[in-house]
């Protein structure tokens, strides 16, 4: 502890001019309140506060991604070896992927964090802490074989215009994160959807062939030409149980609907994620499921007919439910409203997925979309409430 | 909230001060003219200073001497009128009224005696809570028999001796409102109130502090808009009514918990009014803790040389916490206290210290919900708060800024330690003045 206090102490000065914080202070700042709170005290009632602060509220939601990430890893290795026919260990399969997530792992954080100084530089305030939620979410939607300059690429746009331009964490109507991977989206459509993008090859076969080529639940899904989807679902691998664990081909973090379960269920357990926003996208995604299930006939494409629970293990609704739409931010500000955002995520996310082909995965879509009408919902909500309020004026 | 150092329902009677204040700095609103100066002779109930706003609020010396000290702050605020007490006090005069004059007395001559015994302030009015207006006839008059913030007077204490009192005061009120209704209201816990004032009590709450707040009160009970202009008194200034109407005399005598901090006895005493706070408790003088007096949600930091002021009856001492926690973004917590699940202490039943650390460095909003979840008149702070920074006055008072019963939970509970209750006590305070 001392010997901490006394780096901190050593560097303080460089942030200091003339006794007072310099312009680069918010940087060292950020750093000595990773290892010693800050002596602030109150100077208004109430005289006492709360010890959750935003830093501590964002630093949990890390943590309940390390699993995602660290089991993120293990399946790229293991896709990877799989692929190539190698001989695996568990150890060498999670060493595999390591190499491959790690780097953009830390160019995300290394970009984001970036930007987050500059503007708290040139805007005089302290780091806000959701960008590191924000960079370590980024990577975990992306394909392991997302080349780093896109992911810097990625990173940037997302925090810069889906966030600092309009003020920075607490200001931004859109998800960070899935504003930087929409922009991969949209921008390089190669790298980021088809069936080539989601396994790295390993050893000598990579460079024997340049893909391989593994389809995603989704894609299985929505190019079922006639059967069922379940079966044929079934005859590319795809099981309920493997769609459950996860240990398929899809976004790095993204596809273990287990762990995104566990972590939603933490996240309510502990007060950060709204319970309302996770059991409204459920309650929108078996809806349309339903719905769609009823207004099938057998001259409509199978996916209207799947049981809609697969739609929930599929892709990246689980990560999206559980991880995405809980964002508070740009998630509407009231209970009531909450309970509308999430309903209309899960509806439009199978709507996404089974009536636009262009578009196999539909969660990140709707939520942005969603993002978008998050105020119009609240005021909707509002002006209900008012109504049956005494006015007091 | 379960803080270490309750008060122990003990009550010792305390020896007489050598001095007591008045501190007009103290009484929201109210413009001070000063009627006295240093080394003027007063009795108990002399005036010491009048509002200028309306000459006839008078507030009277709690102890009879000589004045030996006005201090004034910034901006020539006046801090306090220091009274050295004599052995031998003296006291001004007041017409007493009898149980059975009050049965016939005209609610203007009721008016005239509070008023002029120097006891009307204790009467406001909600939603500014500013003194009460004479003029006005209040649809509902409050009356709290309860103590939901931490380490308050409790009324088991004040009212242990003094119940019938306490009925000959809230005759006093029944004349005050429109058909005569007087609100009393207590907790469900309060297993004495219940018996000894059952017959009194005319509304039970439920739920932790603020439900007993007279404003949360009105929030619950309101039909229309015209009962927003209700009044509300403490439970422990009913009894100084009453005293003041029973023997003709300003009472200065007043029950004081003493709660918080390390050593010290944390217990009631029954002391007087402007008692300076070493008084209470020995060994204020330290540098690491801070003396709060009325309650660490509403009340303000005082110094061991200052003194009790004209409402507050409770000192708080809770350590300053203004050092840097090693490490303590990764602690578990099972001994921090948080409105929130994220620390283990949701599992920790036991009292936990509190101090004055913000915990945290202040950022954006960012719609954790906690501030709508703990506001007791619902009035979406966190919506209410970006419609005052954006000016938008209709909004706000639409959103019911004035119900505001500026209980602080919404600061207390802000991870992002937005000043949200001190942001609505200004607009407020700014509103008032605006409407005057």
């Amino acid at each position: 502890m001392n010997i901490i206090k006394k780096i901190f102490d050593s560097q303080k000065k460089h942030f200091l001019s003339e006794g007072k914080p310099n312009r680069w202070y918010p940087f060292y700042e950020a750093m000595e309140t990773v290892f010693f709170a800050s002596d602030r005290v109150t100077d208004q009632a109430p005289h006492t506060r709360d010890h959750l602060d935003v830093k501590r509220y964002m630093a949990i939601v890390v943590l309940m991604l390390l699993p995602l990430l660290f089991f993120g890893m293990f399946n790229v290795g293991y896709q990877a070896f799989l692929a190539s026919g190698l001989p695996y260990s568990f150890f060498s399969v999670f060493w595999f992927g390591f190499k491959k997530v790690m780097p953009l792992i830390l160019v995300s954080y290394a970009v984001g964090f970036g930007w987050e100084i500059v503007f708290a530089v040139v805007r005089r305030h302290e780091i806000s802490e959701g960008v590191f939620v924000t960079a370590m979410l980024f990577p975990l939607t992306l394909p392991p074989t997302t080349p780093l300059w896109q992911a810097a690429l990625g990173i940037s746009f997302g925090v810069v215009i889906g966030k600092e331009i309009f003020g920075g964490t607490g200001r931004n109507f859109l998800n960070p994160a899935l504003t930087g991977r929409a922009f991969l989206f949209f921008a390089y459509p190669s790298s980021m959807s088809g069936d080539a993008v989601w396994t790295v090859l390993a050893g000598n076969q990579a460079a024997a062939v340049d893909t391989f080529s593994g389809a995603t639940p989704l894609a299985v899904s929505a190019l079922t030409g006639s059967g069922s989807v379940e079966a044929a679902l079934s005859e590319a691998g795809y099981s309920v149980s493997k769609l459950f664990f996860g240990l398929y081909p899809d976004s790095i973090g993204a596809s273990s609907a287990l762990l995104c379960l566990v972590g939603a269920v933490l996240l309510i357990f502990l007060g950060i994620a709204s319970y309302r926003i996770i059991l409204g996208d459920i309650i929108g995604v078996l809806f349309a499921g339903y719905l769609l299930n009823m207004v099938a006939t057998r001259a409509s494409i199978p996916f209207l007919s799947l049981n809609p629970f697969y739609h929930l293990l599929m892709g990246g609704a689980a990560f999206g439910i559980a991880f995405m739409t809980t964002d508070p931010v740009s998630a509407p500000h009231l209970h009531e409203s909450r309970w509308m955002y999430g309903f209309l995520i899960g509806f439009l996310t199978v709507l996404i997925r089974v009536f636009n082909p262009a578009f196999p995965e539909g969660i990140m879509l709707a939520i942005l979309f969603m993002n978008v009408f998050a105020p119009l919902l609240d005021s909707i909500v509002i002006r209900a409430k008012l109504k049956k309020r005494v006015p007091n004026v | 909230m379960n803080d270490e150092g309750r008060p122990a329902l003990d009550c010792d009677v305390l020896e007489r001060p050598s001095h007591v204040a008045a501190l007009p700095e103290r009484i929201p609103f109210v413009k001070p003219r000063l009627l006295v100066d240093t080394g003027d002779r007063v009795k108990i109930g002399t005036p010491l200073f009048a509002d200028k706003r309306n000459p006839d609020f008078k507030f009277l010396s709690p102890g009879g001497g000589t004045v030996t000290e006005i201090k004034f702050g910034h901006r020539r605020v006046i801090e306090k009128i220091v009274i050295t007490l004599d052995d031998e006090e003296a006291v001004e005069d007041f017409q007493a009224v009898s149980e059975q004059a009050l049965t016939t007395i005209q609610r203007k001559e009721l008016l005239g005696h509070l008023i002029e015994g120097g006891l009307w302030p204790l009467i406001r009015e909600l939603p500014i809570r500013d003194i009460a207006a004479p003029e006005n006839v209040p649809p509902m008059i409050f009356v709290s028999l309860d103590a939901k913030e931490p380490f308050q007077a409790e009324p088991e204490v004040y009212l242990k001796d003094s119940c019938d009192q306490f009925a000959f005061g809230l005759k006093a009120l029944k004349k005050l409102a429109a058909n005569e209704a007087v609100i009393i209201s207590t907790s469900g816990q309060n297993a004495f109130v219940l018996e000894k004032l059952n017959g009194l009590v005319t509304h039970v709450v439920e739920g932790v502090y603020p439900a007993d707040d007279p404003g949360v009160l009105l929030y619950h009970l309101r039909k229309n808009p015209e009962q927003n202009r209700s009044w509300f008194v403490n439970g422990q200034d009913v009894l100084l009514i009453a005293h003041l109407l029973q023997e003709g005399k300003y009472p200065v005598q007043r029950t004081m918990a003493v709660a918080g901090g390390p050593g010290g006895r944390h217990q009631h005493f029954k002391t007087r009014l402007g008692v300076p706070l070493s008084h209470l408790s020995p060994n204020l003088e330290t540098d690491d803790s801070r003396l709060i007096v009325g309650g660490i949600f509403r009340g303000y930091a005082s110094k061991a040389d200052s003194h009790m002021g004209f409402y507050e009856t409770s000192l708080t001492v809770i350590p300053e916490g203004n050092r840097r926690e090693f490490m303590a973004l990764f602690s578990p917590g099972f001994k921090k206290h948080s409105y929130s699940g994220a620390f283990l202490s949701r599992f920790n039943r036991s009292a936990l210290t509190t101090d004055c650390n913000r915990h945290g460095g202040e950022r954006a909003c960012i719609a954790c919900m906690q501030c709508i979840d703990v506001c007791p008149v619902d009035i979406l702070p966190q919506m209410t708060y970006k419609a005052v920074l954006a000016e938008e006055v209709e909004e706000y008072l639409e959103n019911g800024l004035l119900d505001c019963v500026e209980c602080g939970l919404c600061s207390y509970v802000c991870p992002s330690k937005i000043e949200l209750s001190g942001i609505f006590k200004q607009t407020r305070a700014a509103y008032a003045r605006e409407q005057a």
